[in-house]
């Protein structure tokens, strides 16, 4: 998963291999998900391969990050509020956009997520 | 009846004619991409450093130990026939022409096709219908220099290398039964083949060898980046890349003979 997420800063920043690791296990570090960076994507649980890809979205130059039916990705998913507190861990100067259908805005009420309909 | 055969000949021409045009490009970029040194960022030297590795080291037990068993056995064949018909004197040359300019590349290609070949091919048709490749394509990486060169120059490398080491294992072979046979001591050998080398047999080894390392590569890759995106696609994939690879061996192989010959 380490590979995975400094991919994009070795390619499209030229940061050397090593810098780029550190980085990725920064943000892994930060959520509690260091342990996964050796692992392969079968060894990961969904909301891992959820986190890793959102640092990786986060590692790009785009100024805003989409998330396209979080529930549908996080299918055994009941609570989205520690996701959400995640993702507020994670950011550092994106602007991230949940998409999602009317029938989970439920789910997004105890959240610090601003719900436009 | 006869205007529909026509047309038919002519669509199929067009395809075909597309499909080699389209292959030729793939070729062309690749080539572009090799001779341009901003391809050569860190994530791809990992790659190629891991590829090299995979291909050309962890075949090794492996490929030393065929290369003792069949380099022996064909190089002991060819020496008892050279024999047989009065050929001592041109045994040197003998050797020399089969090891060098024939069977070690050749017999390299193959090893290397049938194991790296394969793999490279699956690799790519799984990335391609599990939509890896364009998840790389949506992050900016280019799918030249990060998955594609790397296996190219590991293929050029690493069939030059093996194709060294299995000449060098065979003409060993040689020397085995040049002794028994023809009673030759080891400097009596060495000298028959420095005398017997020249510079055109390896100049032969090399352009074959870095010939056949790019196309084990090429042709795989190009056949996984066209499968269809489907799961029962992947082993057709598969086949017809290797029967293309295989086809362009042999090509690659009968051209040398000729341009010799010429």
């Amino acid at each position: 998963m380490l590979e995975n997420i400094s991919l994009i800063k070795e390619v499209n920043f030229d940061m050397s291999i090593k810098d780029a690791h550190i980085l990725a296990n920064e943000f892994l570090d930060k959520i509690g998900l260091s342990y996964i960076g050796r692992f392969r994507i079968n060894q990961c649980e969904l909301s891992e391969i959820f986190f890793v890809l959102l640092i990786r979205a986060l590692m790009t130059k785009e100024r805003l990050v989409i998330i396209k039916l979080p529930y549908r990705l996080l299918y055994t998913l009941a609570d989205i509020k520690n996701i959400c507190q995640k993702i507020e861990i994670l950011n550092n100067n994106k602007d991230i956009l949940i998409l999602d259908t009317f029938n989970n805005k439920i789910n997004y009420k105890e959240t610090i997520c601003n719900i436009i309909e | 009846m006869i205007i529909k055969f026509i047309e038919n000949i002519g669509n199929m021409t067009i395809v075909m004619l597309y499909a080699i045009y389209e292959a030729l490009k793939f070729t062309l970029l690749c080539l572009i991409h090799l001779v341009n040194p901003n391809s050569y960022n860190s994530a791809m030297r990992m790659v190629l450093v891991k590829q090299i590795y995979f291909t050309a080291v962890t075949i090794l037990p492996v490929f030393i130990a065929m290369a003792t068993l069949f380099g022996s056995i064909i190089i002991g064949a060819v020496i008892m026939v050279a024999t047989k018909y009065s050929l001592q004197n041109e045994i040197g040359s003998i050797i020399i022409t089969f090891v060098i300019d024939e069977f070690a590349p050749f017999f390299t290609a193959f090893l290397i096709a049938l194991r790296s070949g394969t793999a490279v091919n699956t690799e790519i048709a799984v990335m391609n219908v599990n939509k890896e490749l364009n998840t790389l394509r949506e992050y900016n990486i280019d799918l030249i220099n990060y998955l594609f060169l790397p296996r190219i120059i590991s293929g050029v490398l690493s069939v030059t290398f093996l194709a060294l080491l299995f000449a060098l294992i065979m003409l060993g072979s040689g020397y085995i039964f040049t002794m028994f046979y023809m009673h030759m001591d080891w400097h009596s050998y060495k000298y028959l083949l420095s005398s017997a080398i020249e510079v055109e047999d390896l100049v032969v080894l090399l352009l074959k060898s870095i010939s056949f390392g790019f196309v084990i590569m090429l042709i795989p890759i190009y056949s996984g980046l066209k499968t269809a995106h489907s799961n029962t696609a992947i082993p057709i994939s598969v086949l017809n890349g290797m029967v293309k690879l295989f086809i362009a061996i042999f090509f690659i192989e009968v051209l040398s003979l000729v341009l010799r010959l010429i």
